[in-house]
């Protein structure tokens, strides 16, 4: 069994496994010895060959699904996560089949989770294709053992059929002496067997339904699919032939060591535009044939100007007016555009040189770049006119910086003279100046169209572009953050900062960009031992900016306050049943367990990662825990606001004793200005850990203060938990909270819950 | 004689790695295993387009081959299955073959194309089969050119221990 590093051994997580050992090889044993002789002779002798093949076959399996690894996941090499701060997205989403799957940061670690991939607490791994941790096999059951594991319930069962048949058959025949050893045997085998009959039986049924559906237990358990598409079925033939035929999956945690890789590493190194020798791009001036049509467009100032052009090849110096116009026009719209107008006044020369130029492309991308005489066709290029006209402006900014801008300068991704890479990344640019553009005006895709010719990916780039797209990164443009590691949420561009977009950012990207302080020094690292053991990341969140958190958070807590001071009488150090806890609690709880877990499209909750975090000792109840990161994962997919309010309700409702020894704090809390606003739990409420893991080492106040802020979660459901504060990471994964001013004694009220799966739990409120 | 061959983990430690490009994987068929083709920018200018699309796309391939469900794999189950899986002692099974062609494959693209262009790809099995792993190494030769801002100043910060590692 693979063990992640740094576990001891454990002696009681043994004990299922080995009695299942136990149990198998001692009933089959005791099953040939003693009834199989008689069988052999009264029945056939292919009784006993029968039933031995069957317990080998159930052994092996048995031997693999315990010692095989499942698919474990080494974990990920320091230089694979950059962003590894509180800025960066706890979830990720990904498009699968055209359902888009949600993959979660893993902070043990420290890449997001591929799909069906999840995080074994027991192993303390990530395991692929997880289905569910087996005690009886002391092993995570994944996606290289899973058929293991099923051919060792189909086996077993059979085993077990058989055993309690044959010893059926055998008793029925020895009924007159049932005192007999080898009958009391038989009769004890065969009770062992029935016990465990019905379980086992019943397990199989189970995983046969999951494999003709195509889920994992996980999948099944944590509802994933109700009433949603799986994904990842391949059909009810497909599934199980997936299941029993597919090759078996290499292991990733350790590899032989293998041939010693030598490579030359000898710079000067071959470019791109060394082998190409192409010639410089061409400056094509001129008319494209838009400004014909321009008369008719609804367009700006700016537009009408471009209208009286001459469309000669030397167009006179317009006014300056004109360029700061035409910025003043990007600034309007979006911050992206603006950067864009910034660069252009700050990089382009007076405008005649914008109209000048029009790249060439080797692809000849049609309208709007169409040359002279050839028009993009009347009203569709009128009201993509705009755009446009606008991205074209943009576009033909790159150029001016060519042969103005040493190479090293503003974008190191625009070498100076190569024409290939030169028009690659031109098409890039202008594919997401277009597509900045065609956003800013609500995502009018007519703008796409002219420019897709360009050979390269243009979908993913629309994708990212998408008018109210967070700014999460994706995956594969970790190495964003290499080139900016300054900038990532900062603006409304998403972080596809494709290095033809770099040069349009607003002056302090430049800054960024080039005068970067000097990256960490990359960190030895040798493939063939893996990477270092590493700790667990810093949390990350799910939400929107920081401030616009703050600010909501702040108002809520002085509403809250406000409200608390007109009924601090009774609720100062009254009895703790004040809270309307448990009746909101209930009411948040009908409609999150009501809701149920959605399809994966719901992208919040960073409160996962909070309840789950590390630190949380000493919650009082473990099924409030246990319900806690059961709900917790239902409520991450439920809309924010109940799960917010749930979130507060439990931790609310957890610890009414601590209430009345913080509410002496209460006055004078209440002058202390809201910290940076996190998440409003307690360190006095020990129930949810996600309490516990933020202000794990505050001081006394902060309780009361907690105390306070946690009101709006109560009262006002369209706050928000998903705390990205700065205090909730400095406070960091600590030790445990500090000891509560009271220890929450008082339960005055025990709920069923009723969980995910059809699991109760009992939580005192 | 003249030329240096180096081991690539001496490589790795001595040599002025600027920055990793990881080309992550592509999920949109479900879980089999391929990477995304989308050329990321830091290759943008050292290169060729054509030649990155080509070795992910045949890295692709390979893997499908290994995941394919065939008649192969099916034999290979039975026997396993027959031998109550002791052939998996002594055999090596379909997908591991393959996984060693990838290798192959890999050390050559990098002998051939990429670390001339002072790249190296590392073996997706080595990371788990998440990414494909890009090394760029600085070329100081050429100081201007650059692929990144800050690999030049990287490469400052870590040429004299680059230097002196050569």
């Amino acid at each position: 069994m693979p063990r992640s590093p740094g576990t001891r051994l454990k002696p009681a997580k043994y004990i299922p496994v080995a009695t299942a050992a136990a149990l198998l090889v001692g009933s089959s044993t005791l099953f040939f010895v003693f009834t199989c002789p008689w069988l052999t002779r009264a029945v056939s002798p292919a009784v006993p060959v029968y039933n031995g093949i069957l317990f080998l076959f159930v052994l092996a399996n048995f031997s693999m699904a315990t010692f095989m690894d499942p698919g474990v996941f080494p974990r990920a090499d320091e230089d694979e996560d950059k962003e590894d701060d509180f800025r960066a997205p706890l979830y990720k989403n990904v498009d699968v089949r055209g359902i888009q799957v949600r993959m979660k940061w893993c902070a043990t670690c420290h890449f997001y989770r591929p799909p069906r991939c999840s995080h074994c607490s027991v192993c303390d791994n990530c395991v692929e294709d997880f289905d569910h941790h087996c005690p009886w096999v002391n092993n995570c059951i994944g996606r290289r053992n899973y058929r293991y594991f099923f051919l060792f319930l189909l086996s077993l069962s059979a085993h077990m059929v058989g055993v309690v048949a044959f010893g059926l058959v055998y008793v029925l025949n020895h009924a007159e002496g049932l005192g007999a050893a080898h009958t009391t045997i038989t009769m004890a085998v065969m009770c062992v067997a029935g016990l465990f009959f019905i379980p086992v039986i019943g397990l199989t049924g189970f995983h046969v339904v999951l494999v003709t559906r195509g889920r994992t237990t996980n999948e099944q358990v944590t509802g994933k699919f109700r009433g949603g598409v799986n994904p990842f079925t391949r059909g009810c033939y497909g599934n199980v032939e997936h299941v029993l035929c597919s090759p078996l999956a290499p292991r990733y945690v350790v590899e032989p060591p293998r041939l010693p890789l030598a490579a030359r590493l000898k710079p000067p190194f071959l470019r791109p535009e060394l082998l190409e020798r192409a010639a410089p791009l061409k400056v094509k001036l001129s008319d494209n044939g838009l400004k014909a049509g321009l008369g008719r467009s609804k367009s700006k100032g700016s537009l009408d100007r471009l209208d009286e052009k001459p469309l000669d090849l030397v167009p006179p110096l317009p006014p300056k007016a004109e360029a700061s116009t035409f910025g003043s026009d990007l600034q309007t719209p979006r911050p992206s555009s603006a950067e864009s107008a910034l660069s252009a006044r700050r990089t382009s020369p007076p405008t005649p040189a914008m109209y000048k130029f029009r790249p060439t492309f080797p692809t000849g991308p049609k309208a709007p770049f169409c040359g002279p005489g050839e028009q993009v066709t009347g009203t569709d290029s009128l009201t993509l006119g705009d755009d446009s006209i606008h991205s074209l402006d943009f576009a033909s900014e790159p150029s001016l910086d060519l042969p103005d801008y040493p190479p090293g300068g503003l974008h190191a991704a625009y070498p100076p003279s190569p024409p290939l890479s030169a028009a690659d990344t031109f098409s890039g640019a202008l594919r997401s100046l277009s597509l900045k553009a065609a956003s800013r005006r609500g995502g009018d895709h007519v703008a796409l169209q002219p420019l897709r010719s360009e050979g390269g990916p243009p979908t993913p780039h629309r994708g990212l572009f998408a008018p109210h797209a967070l700014p999460n990164r994706n995956g594969s443009l970790s190495y964003d953050s290499l080139l900016n590691p300054g900038s990532p949420g900062g603006h409304a561009c998403p972080a596809h900062s494709s290095a033809g977009v770099s040069g349009y950012r607003s002056p302090y990207l430049h800054a960024g960009a080039v005068g970067d302080p000097p990256r960490p020094p990359p960190r030895s690292f040798s493939p063939v031992l893996g990477p270092r053991p590493r700790e667990p990341s810093p949390v990350r969140y799910d939400n929107l900016s920081r401030t616009i958190m703050a600010s909501i958070q702040e108002r809520k807590d002085r509403e809250e306050r406000e409200r608390l001071l007109r009924s601090q009488a009774d609720s100062l150090f009254g009895d703790s049943g004040v809270y309307d806890a448990p009746s909101s609690y209930s009411l948040q709880q009908a409609s999150v367990l009501s809701e149920g877990p959605r399809g994966p499209v719901v992208r919040f909750g960073s409160r996962d990662d909070l309840v789950a975090g590390p630190g949380f000792g000493g919650a009082r109840n473990p099924a409030l825990q246990a319900s806690l990161s059961s709900l917790s994962s239902t409520v991450s997919r439920a809309p924010r606001t109940s799960s917010s309010s749930l979130q507060a309700d439990l931790s609310n409702s957890s610890a009414p004793g601590a209430r009345p020894a913080s509410g002496s704090h209460r006055s004078p809390a209440r002058q202390v200005p809201p910290s940076p606003p996190g998440t409003p739990c307690s360190p006095s409420y020990v129930g949810p850990k996600a309490v516990a893991f933020i202000h794990t080492d505050l001081p006394e106040p902060p309780p009361s203060l907690a105390v306070q802020r946690e009101h709006p979660q109560l009262k006002t459901p369209p706050s928000k938990l998903n705390g990205q504060s700065p205090g909730l990471a400095r406070l960091g994964p600590a030790a445990g909270p500090p000891g509560p001013s009271a220890s929450p004694t008082r339960h005055t009220l025990v709920k069923k819950v009723s969980g995910v799966g059809g699991t109760t739990y009992e939580i005192s409120v | 004689m003249a030329t240096e061959v180096h081991n690539l983990q001496e490589l790795r430690r001595s040599a002025s790695l600027a920055t990793k490009v990881f080309i992550q994987r592509d999920y949109s068929d479900g879980t089999i295993c391929q990477f995304q083709t989308k050329f990321p920018p830091e290759l943008d200018s050292r290169i060729e387009r054509q030649l990155f699309e080509e070795t992910v796309k045949t890295l692709n391939s390979f893997y499908a081959e290994a995941e394919k469900i065939g008649g192969s794999s099916y034999l290979e189950g039975c026997l396993a299955c027959a031998t109550a899986y002791f052939i998996f002692l002594c055999m090596e099974t379909h997908y591991e073959k393959v996984l060693k062609k990838i290798s192959r494959y890999i050390q050559e693209q990098n002998e051939k194309i990429f670390a001339p262009r002072g790249l190296l790809l590392t073996d997706p099995v080595e990371r788990g089969m998440r990414v494909i792993e890009i090394s760029i190494y600085e070329d100081r030769c050429s100081s201007g050119s650059s692929s990144s801002g800050s690999s030049s100043g990287s490469g400052s910060s870590s040429g004299g221990g680059g230097a002196g590692g050569r």
